[in-house]
């Protein structure tokens, strides 16, 4: 490992150090991976053949040789303040950046790379995507070291604690907050990606059964009635068995994904660490100083199975990547709240009750829900006097029962608090999000309002911020509540615009 | 009452001309290209009626939308804060404060210099945040910039 140079320059030219040569394992294997459409296309071309002509040949060369020039040609090292990347063999390309831009770490080990005891270490500045370094294979033990030097260097070194009658030296520790249980599988159907596949297999049951004929008027020839009885029975238990191979899906995508979970705080360079996968293990870090709040998600789904799940609003996590700030994969709810209050550091704003936004906007998400149903359900109506399929009417009272559960329970779902130094908001139904946000990491405000809204007398208050969505949002509030709000959260910024 | 005030500013009224210009390019371009699909396309058929509905549509547009959005684009800019209003028929109102604004840019499209006019964008960290005035004249866009740029960098902080 290199230290970062003294202060004091000239800086002596710090060594370029490569990467882990075990890599050269790794890289052919993973290239024959990309390369495998084209592997199997040469090796079916060559089929009629039967000889093994330099096609076959290139085929197994070309990988190997990437993976070796790759290798070969990668160097990184920490100089001068600056994490330095180097590659190409044509063209260098160095990525350079500076270490107080580093605002995440995340440690990835395919199973190969398990197998090897390697990592690959992904430095993220913030800034998204392209100015990432990947450090593609370090031994485990390093990538960790380094991980806690570039942590380390993102806040200042903690003062001295070796004075004799100060307070005793600080020691440091890992305290794991939660880890996983095999009780909350039972949570995978219930996520989003288990309803859909669910949804799905309702839709073919369906499709099915009209192809069949269920949906037809019955008619008197029993001996097609006792058919259909029987092909009923079929379809039913195909049904069934389909669900279960959904349910089991499921199942394996959560071990996959959140098999080995762990979410621990470490305590001297104060950050939170989660780590998770089965297979490919994924640890990320985030430092508290860029925790700006938590989001509990509690979508429909889990809030039915009491479930929940947490996720970070950081600054500098690039968004496209999204999972990436998530602290907790679908768990029991009460867990959910105990790592919630203790990533803010309070119980208070996880389990404050919230602040009602009052009948006019209780009726706007009735409305909201209603209409658009009550639009299907009236088109299903005239389709059904059209075309002289009568039970198609029936059908028209299902957007309106989806439609009326949807706007109850959107409308019980709104509001917003305002508790200590976090703004608290909630809102949604079948993606409940209860937001909770550091005041001093509001860094504006925005107050939307459509004509129907300025009616009602309701605006949509968004708080920005850098982190996480960028905004959290409190949907529907009075208009004078969300101005009392605004200058109750950020004193001394919207006072001066208030009417007087 | 507890309820926010307009920004004291207005912007151009040059910048009313602009957009119905601009809506009276984007209304007479949408009936062209229906009308050109309806002539050349036989299968697709507008009735008359149809197509006067939305030739008054789209002039209505043309002849409101401009006049209503000047009333409600208004901006403000104090020592601590930008505060602006954009929109017409769904109204938006942000507020930022002077230390947490990053960059100050200063736009001059192709079609806005024909009316001499400019904008001016205050970004935030937050991509949620940005504060844009649109249709200011461009003296006025050119010193806004420089009195922003100054109050911005008054203020210590890494804006996030």
């Amino acid at each position: 490992m290199t230290e970062i140079p003294a202060p004091p320059p000239p800086l002596p030219e710090t060594p370029w150090l490569r990467l882990d040569p075990r890599m050269l394992l790794v890289h052919p294997v993973r290239e024959v991976g990309r390369f495998l459409p084209v592997l199997i296309g040469v090796v079916v071309l060559g089929a009629g053949g039967n000889r093994l002509g330099w096609p076959q040949l290139l085929a197994v060369v070309v990988p190997v040789g990437i993976g070796l020039a790759r290798y070969l040609t990668t160097r990184y090292r920490i100089h001068a303040d600056r994490v330095e990347l180097r590659r190409g063999l044509v063209s260098t390309h160095i990525l350079s950046t500076s270490l107080d831009r580093v605002r995440t770490v995340d440690i990835t080990a395919s199973p190969i790379q398990r197998v090897l005891s390697l990592a690959t270490v992904r430095i993220g500045t913030g800034t998204g995507g392209d100015d990432d370094l990947d450090l593609d294979g370090l031994p485990t033990e390093q990538a960790r070291a380094l991980r806690a030097q570039l942590l380390h260097s993102i806040r200042p070194p903690a003062p001295a604690t070796d004075d004799p009658d100060g307070e005793p030296a600080v020691v440091g520790g890992e305290e794991v907050v939660a880890r996983f249980e095999p009780a909350w599988v039972r949570y995978a159907p219930f996520t989003s990606a288990g309803f859909v596949a669910m949804a799905a297999v309702v839709g073919v049951v369906f499709q099915l059964g009209d192809d069949l004929g269920f949906l037809d008027r019955f008619e008197d020839d029993p001996a097609a009635v006792s058919l259909r009885a029987g092909s009923a029975v079929a379809v039913a238990v195909l049904g069934v068995a389909v669900l279960g191979v959904v349910v089991a899906f499921s199942v394996i995508g959560y071990l996959v994904a959140n098999g080995n979970f762990a979410l621990s705080h470490t305590t001297p360079d104060g950050s939170w660490h989660v780590r998770r996968g089965l297979l490919t293990t994924r640890e990320t870090s985030l430092d508290d100083e860029r925790l700006r709040g938590v989001a509990v998600g509690e979508p429909l789904g889990l809030r039915l199975v009491r479930g929940g799940r947490l996720s970070a609003i950081v600054t500098g996590l690039d968004r496209s990547e999204s999972g990436s700030s998530a602290l907790l994969p679908p768990t029991p709810r009460r867990l959910v709240d105990r790592v919630a209050a203790a990533v803010v550091g309070s119980e208070e704003p996880v389990h404050a009750t919230l602040v009602d936004h009052g009948p006019r906007a209780r009726t706007r998400r009735w409305t909201r829900a209603l209409v658009p149903a009550a639009l299907m359900a009236v088109a299903l109506v005239v389709l059904a006097l059209l075309t002289d399929l009568g039970g198609l009417a029936v059908l028209a009272v299902l957007p309106l029962v989806v439609g009326a559960v949807l706007g109850w329970d959107r409308a019980r779902s709104l509001g917003h608090a305002l508790v200590g130094d976090w703004l608290v908001a909630r809102s949604g139904s079948l993606t409940r999000r209860r937001e909770l946000l550091a005041t001093d990491a509001v860094i504006g405000w925005n107050l939307h309002s459509t004509w129907f809204q300025r009616r009602a007398g309701l605006v949509t208050l968004v708080a920005t911020t850098a982190g996480g969505s960028q905004r959290v949002v409190v949907v529907d509030v009075p208009e004078e509540v969300a101005v009392r709000l605004t200058t109750e959260a950020v004193p001394g910024l919207a006072e001066q615009f208030r009417s007087s | 009452m507890t309820e926010l005030r307009e920004p004291s500013e207005r912007v151009s009224p040059r910048a009313r001309t602009m957009w119905t210009l601009g809506a009276l390019g984007n209304s007479v371009f949408t009936l062209g290209v229906l009308a050109l699909v309806a002539y050349v396309w036989s299968p697709f058929t507008v009735p008359w009626w149809a197509f006067a509905l939305l030739v008054v549509a789209c002039a209505a547009y043309t002849v409101l939308m401009p006049r209503w959005r000047y009333a409600v684009h208004r901006w403000e800019a104090t020592e601590t804060a930008v505060y602006t209003q954009t929109g017409w028929w769904s109204i938006e109102r942000r507020i930022a404060p002077m230390s947490r604004i990053q960059t100050v840019d200063y736009e001059e499209g192709a079609f806005a210099r024909l009316f001499g006019l400019a904008s001016v964008t205050a970004t935030t960290a937050s991509a949620a945040g940005a504060l844009a005035i649109v249709g200011l004249d461009k003296q006025l866009a050119r010193e806004l910039v420089d009195q922003l740029t100054r109050r911005a960098d008054a203020v210590p902080g890494d804006a996030t």
